[in-house]
């Protein structure tokens, strides 16, 4: 499986409070990857490393074969951008937008731009700057999907948007790729947005990337376990402990990764019970995953 | 290409170039309004040339402030975006600050052409008296000039982060302060001078706002 986008060793420094160190990343072609983190992790930074609009200190970025940011103008033509914040001239009007995106984009798909704007409703006469936030988000998937795009670049593309607008937003994303079979970097914080969606998933912590692995695995893996008797210390367990707090009538509750379903002979061999297995969803997993890398299990 | 980002300018600078263009058109006929008497003597030709050169000083001015002003149009709407926009965009930065310098240039040409219309009809009506000539052309190609430089400036300013804008107003500041430091202190420092010899002599960079902006001359 080729990669569309693969960086090895990115180091990026902006100021003295916010580093990526050692990055390593693989976005597998025709994948919807959902990169995920809090706030200020590093997540718009690295979109930004990527596209070329930052320059890294040191490392290698390849986007669709072609090494960023050397070959940014010829890569960016092949990939649609939203970007979390509204970046467009205010003064445009919609359908000035529109021509003004056209005259860059060879691969431009008017046909496509107008059913779009059509289905958006949005009018061709109102100016950028009146748009409401809704329509904002809107336009600017509209422009990165008319560009007919190998690679989607989407950073919070729904964020602060209305659940009517998001999935508007997000259906339209959705058919573009099962058409063309591209591939969808998709940073967010909404987390059961991404698990609807994503087939892997990248996380990142304070400059990091604490995981990558595709969806399926990492749901599967992270589990909720209701244990009884367990010695204070679980030596050689064959699944990650995450987390281990105490519950009712002197049961306990553990947060493990990695789990597989004959592991749960483990705890015979500590004289303790497994009475429950319970699945935890994404959201759930994402907070148990943070919490174990910015501090020991409990 | 070109069109499209020329069209963006043109809503960010239109008014700037409208108001220009009509000041660019009034200042030739309003510096000969006084000659356009055909009794035109020897005496009024004196005064003539001396309104000639007190409206010429508004030549620079206003060519200055043209450049300024659609310099900072024409980055205006990158600078909302923070050229996050701009540096997504598929072609070299290079080229799109040359298509964006373009835009502007292109909008300027409009006040040169006032100039040069104004210039010209100005020095066809009036009765130019003996001995003096009409510079119609030479005075719109000096004024062509000054714009693009003021506006080559500004644009090479204005493209930069607000970091940069403050360094150099930082060095001008410097500048006069230590001036004002060596003037307190009786130094024989004279940093002005030098600046404006640097500046505005020829062939310094700024030589062409300088000296007498003459459409009737001897």
């Amino acid at each position: 499986m080729t990669n569309a986008i693969e960086i090895r060793q990115l180091h990026y420094r902006a100021g003295r409070a916010f580093e990526l160190k050692q990055l390593d990343l693989n976005v597998p072609s025709g994948a919807i990857y959902g990169f995920l983190g809090p706030n200020g992790s590093g997540k718009t930074t690295t979109i930004r490393l990527v596209l070329g609009l930052l320059r890294p200190l040191a490392g290698r970025i390849t986007v669709l074969g072609d090494q960023i940011p050397d070959a940014a103008p010829r890569v960016l033509a092949r990939v649609g951008y939203v970007p979390e914040h509204p970046h467009l001239d205010p003064t445009l009007t919609v359908r000035e937008t529109l021509r003004f995106q056209a005259a860059f984009y060879p691969s431009w798909d008017w046909p496509c731009a107008q059913r779009l704007r059509r289905e958006f409703e949005l009018d061709e006469g109102a100016t950028f700057g009146r748009l409401s936030k809704g329509q904002k988000g809107k336009l600017m998937s509209l422009l990165a999907l008319a560009q007919r795009p190998d690679l989607l670049v989407l950073d919070e593309p729904t964020d602060g948007l209305d659940p009517v607008v998001r999935r508007d937003v997000l259906s339209a994303l959705l058919d573009y790729v099962s058409q063309r079979q591209a591939t969808v970097f998709i940073s967010s914080h909404l987390v059961h947005e991404l698990e609807r969606i994503c087939d892997w998933i990248g996380v990142m912590d304070n400059g990091r990337l604490i995981t990558e692995v595709p969806m399926q695995r990492f749901k599967n893996g992270i589990k909720r376990l209701r244990v009884a008797g367990a010695p204070p210390t679980a030596a050689g367990a064959p699944f990650m402990i995450l987390a281990r707090e105490q519950a009712n009538g002197g049961a306990e509750t553990w947060v493990v990764r990695d789990w597989e379903p004959e592991m749960a002979a483990y705890f015979a061999t500590i004289g303790a019970a497994l009475n429950d297995v319970i699945d935890l969803d994404l959201e759930e997993g994402f907070v148990e995953l943070l919490r174990t890398f910015r501090g020991p299990p409990s | 290409m070109f069109h499209v980002v020329l069209y963006s300018q043109w809503k960010w600078s239109r008014l700037i170039i409208a108001l220009g263009s009509v000041a660019a058109f009034a200042l030739p006929l309003v510096s000969v309004q006084g000659a356009a008497r055909p009794d035109t003597s020897p005496l009024q030709a004196a005064e003539l040339l001396q309104s000639v050169q007190s409206w010429g000083t508004l030549y620079p001015v206003l060519a200055a402030a043209l450049g300024l002003l659609v310099a900072i149009a024409t980055w205006a709407p990158d600078h909302r975006g923070r050229h996050v926009h701009a540096l997504s965009l598929p072609l070299p930065r290079w080229r799109y600050v040359l298509l964006r310098f373009g835009g502007g240039a292109t909008l300027l040409a409009a006040p040169v052409i006032a100039v040069a219309a104004s210039a010209l009809l100005a020095t066809w009506s009036a009765t130019i008296p003996a001995g003096l000539q009409g510079y119609p052309v030479a005075l719109a190609i000096r004024f062509a000039l000054a714009v693009l430089v003021a506006y080559a400036v500004f644009f090479a300013v204005s493209a930069g982060t607000a970091r940069t804008a403050g360094i150099i107003l930082g060095l001008i500041g410097g500048v006069i302060l230590v001036q004002i430091v060596a003037g307190v202190a009786n130094i024989d420092l004279d940093l002005f001078g030098k600046v404006q010899v640097a500046v505005l002599n020829w062939p310094g960079p700024l030589a062409i706002f300088t000296g007498r902006w003459m459409l009737i001359d001897v």
